[in-house]
């Protein structure tokens, strides 16, 4: 039982749901737009701006995803998905586009003639259609930001000049993270875009039918993500999940407990300690996907432990979990690095220095063994490859590597925890690493 | 005829122009606009271009007589239009050569040939011989052979005069620039009978680009479309609406006021009076009020960054702070990331917040980043990045002072 429930709760969690959760009047203004343009042949540009995790895609998915059950909508409209990583290029973009609408020159998946003909091939057909006939396309672009680097944007004014003139009826839509992208339009696509800008910010509960908190809307969120569908909605679950049919009854004591977690005094504060990092849903569903993670035969119910081990996850220093597993000659030169950057005020150092000061501290110190250079010089190299350190103007081959400059990447505090972490460490050590010089 | 349907024969067909490229046909009829508030949308649309432009009756009649001259007498020529985008350029230029057209049908002008490219729709310059030929001949070639063909055709005494329009004629130049001299040195020739029609939106671009004889060769026939004053904007407004009377008054009075005030650009003028009339149509109102057109206008020119301040986490906008003190305490705009953390350490001690991890702060560094608040350099660099705010220090006051007062 437990693990069909975590198998459905990981399901819940990981994949976005096709009910979208607010931001009901961007869904709309998006909805009407592709409405217009199938029923009415209306040709329009927008462009969906939002930060990463605010669920762009999934407001498309969603929109799509509802518009696919309306039967004048499926049969007419040809939709291309076009995207800015894969489609590095305007050709490759070309090539794509052509062989999602089928046209003539595209043979299964393969599309025929060279960039320039494609690109006319692509024009003839889109100016052949007309307002009255020929099916509207819309046209779906993500990544939007990266089309705007291609050579001339060649695809991008033909796409909105084509979206101005009374040609084949098609609505392109963008999607980008990048609140500036309308700066890195050349004038004339500029002009040709609409300007209608749709943007979807993390949190915003204006919508919703009581107003709340946006913190309040997180715990909403948190109870309704770890929820199972207990007698009253089983039967509204989702098709699929039809292969998790989980006991009403236990259904209904996991709600009851997931109830009072909610009222937990450390777990709310865990979570707002987490929201005012992050507010955006994708790595709360991260972290909730690794807490449900722990549940097994053994383990049966979501303790708050669980939780406060997975935030360790998002809220700790990876640096400091690095120098951790440093040998103590290792933990020995990067101190020498710490304080020979606080006495310099941040000047970058080269290995001598640091050399220098490290056997000043192994001869103060008789119980500290000293090894020979090309030992230290071996530990210097591990601590530079593991990018604790950074070369200045980049590795220069021609100066010797004793004499090559380097920057410290870590702040005293972070070696001051990693030394009060360090387990066995001799105490002269750490008694160096307080004392300054 | 047999029906040969290998992919090979399907291309050689396209490429010789026996098969016409179209578009998959829909299944049922699109509904047509009933309320006056959807017909008014869509005449109002772009696309919508009326028969005859309003506030551009000079230009068009200064086109107008030097094409009609040029085609009576016989002899090639240039002239070159510039003005900024959405001026009415193009659509000037259609007008005239559709009155051409018509005056052929008349019968008072001689047949002529009329060839229209734009250096957008090419993917490089040279394709411009390989489209001129195309819809002069209807082959396809590529573009040394269409090159030879069209330089035999120019060469030789032809009876039909030809127009050739040039769109976008900044994308035509190259380093060597051979095209564009090509394309006007055709018309010099008095075998040739071209005229050219060039199109560009720098009024300095033969100065400027061109080499000298390019230059000499595009001649001093010029012509500067000048931006829409608010007046010219209401007019095109009002032609379109024609008795549409939902639109108020000082509606469209704002509306042209603001654009005119930015761009001049009839496109811009144009979508805003479209959105307006969404809006009040989702408030199912009859006519669209002076609010309508505010809410257009503040989504549609309006930048949203304050907004996007307004909902960062509370760590992102303290970071944002922390940068914008650093800045003050500096005065240097480029800000080194450990110096940020040090502002951030103090912001969050004096506010009572435990002070998040470096890697947390990178996290949100990155993430700032991304949505272009800041502008960051590579993340390897780690503490020694510098970043660049990408807002004003008077935008994050004014967002996440109105944030404390809630």
């Amino acid at each position: 039982m437990i693990l069909l429930t975590r198998k459905y709760l990981k399901r819940k969690i990981m994949c976005p749901e096709t009910k979208f959760r607010h931001h009901v009047k961007e869904r709309m203004h998006i909805l009407e737009l592709l409405k217009r343009t199938v029923d009415m042949g209306e040709s329009n540009s927008a462009l969906l701006i939002g930060p990463r995790g605010s669920g762009k895609t999934t407001l498309i998915n969603s929109i799509l995803k509802e518009l696919s059950y309306v039967k004048s909508f499926k049969e007419n409209a040809l939709i291309v998905n076009l995207h800015g990583l894969v489609h590095t290029d305007d050709r490759l973009a070309l090539k794509d586009a052509t062989r999602q609408m089928q046209l003539e020159n595209a043979v299964g998946d393969k599309v025929f003639g060279t960039f320039a003909e494609n690109l006319t091939f692509l024009l003839d057909c889109l100016k052949s259609g007309d307002k009255k006939h020929s099916k509207p396309v819309v046209f779906i672009l993500d990544e939007f930001d990266l089309f705007c680097e291609h050579h001339n944007q060649t695809l991008l004014y033909n796409l909105f000049d084509i979206a101005q003139s009374a040609q084949a009826p098609i609505c392109v839509i963008g999607m980008t993270c990048r609140l500036d992208v309308i700066e890195l339009l050349e004038k004339r696509v500029k002009s040709r875009f609409s300007h209608r800008q749709i943007f979807l910010f993390p949190g915003d509960t204006s919508s919703s039918e009581q107003p709340i908190s946006a913190f309040d809307d997180r715990l909403e969120l948190f109870q309704h993500l770890l929820s199972l569908p207990d007698d009253e909605n089983v039967n509204r679950i989702e098709h699929q999940y039809d292969d998790c049919t989980i006991d009403p009854q236990f259904g209904s004591v996991w709600n009851e407990y997931i109830k009072s977690l909610v009222s937990n005094p450390t777990l709310v504060n865990l979570l707002k300690r987490m929201y005012q990092i992050d507010v955006s849903e994708r790595s709360f569903r991260n972290f909730l996907a690794m807490a449900v993670s722990t549940l097994s035969e053994k383990h049966q119910r979501l303790e708050v432990n669980d939780f406060v081990e997975a935030s360790k996850m998002f809220s700790q220093d990876d640096k400091v979990l690095m120098l951790e597993g440093l040998s103590v000659l290792e933990i020995c030169l990067i101190i020498a690095m710490k304080h020979e950057t606080e006495i310099y005020d941040g000047e970058p150092f080269n290995f001598e220095a640091i050399y220098n000061r490290y056997i000043k501290f192994a001869n103060q110190n008789s119980s500290i063994q000293t090894v020979q250079k090309p030992v230290i010089m071996k530990a210097f190299e591990h601590i530079k490859n593991l990018e604790f350190i950074l070369p200045v103007g980049g590795m220069n081959s021609k100066v010797e590597k004793e004499y090559q400059y380097y920057k410290f990447l870590l702040t005293s505090q972070q070696v001051m925890e990693a030394v009060k972490n360090y387990s066995g460490l001799p105490t002269e050590v750490s008694q160096w690493a307080v004392t300054n010089i | 005829e047999t029906h040969l349907s290998t992919p090979k024969s399907h291309k050689i067909k396209v490429k010789h122009s026996n098969l016409t490229p179209s578009l998959v046909k829909r299944n049922n009829v699109p509904l047509k606009p009933t309320t006056p508030l959807q017909e008014a949308k869509s005449r109002l649309h772009v696309s919508a271009v009326p028969k005859s432009l309003p506030c551009r009756e000079e230009e068009f009649n200064n086109i107008f007589t030097f094409l009609r001259g040029k085609l009576e007498d016989k002899n090639g020529g240039c002239i070159y239009i510039s003005g900024v985008p959405g001026t009415g350029k193009t659509a000037t230029v259609n007008e005239v050569i559709r009155c051409l057209q018509k005056l052929i049908i008349k019968g008072q002008l001689d047949d002529f040939n009329y060839v229209a490219i734009n250096g957008m729709k090419l993917t490089e310059p040279r394709q411009a011989y390989v489209q001129i030929l195309k819809q002069l001949d209807g082959k396809t070639a590529t573009w040394e052979q269409s090159y030879h063909i069209l330089e035999k055709r120019f060469h030789s005494t032809t009876s039909k005069m030809t127009l050739l329009l040039i769109d976008e004629l900044d994308f035509l130049c190259t380093k060597r620039q051979d095209v564009v001299y090509n394309l006007l040195d055709w018309p010099t020739k008095s075998t040739a009978q071209l005229v050219v029609i060039t199109i560009a939106n720098t009024m300095d671009l033969p100065e400027r680009v061109l080499m000298g004889r390019v230059t000499s060769r595009l001649g001093l026939t010029r012509l500067t479309f000048q931006p829409y004053n608010y007046k010219q904007l209401q007019e095109i407004v009002m032609s379109r609406l024609k008795d549409f009377y939902g639109f108020r008054n000082e509606a469209i009075q704002l509306v042209a006021r603001k654009v005119s005030a930015v761009s001049g650009d009839a496109r811009r003028a144009l979508d805003i009076c479209r959105r307006a009339v969404e809006i009040a149509e989702s408030q199912s109102a009859e006519t669209i009020s002076l609010q309508d057109v505010t809410e257009a206008v503040s989504e549609m020119i309006a930048s949203a960054k304050v907004q996007a301040i307004k909902h960062c986490s509370k760590m992102e906008q303290i970071f944002l702070q922390a940068m914008s003190a650093e800045v003050t305490r500096t005065s240097i705009e480029e800000v080194y990331f450990k110096d940020a953390y040090k502002q951030l350490e103090s912001l969050c001690s004096f506010d009572g917040i435990e002070v998040p991890s470096v890697t947390e702060i990178l996290a949100i560094c990155g993430r700032l980043g991304a949505n272009r608040l800041l502008i960051c350099e590579h993340s390897k660099n780690d503490i020694y990045q510098k970043i660049l705010l990408n807002v004003s220090t008077d935008d994050i006051h004014y967002a996440i002072k109105e944030l404390n007062l809630n």
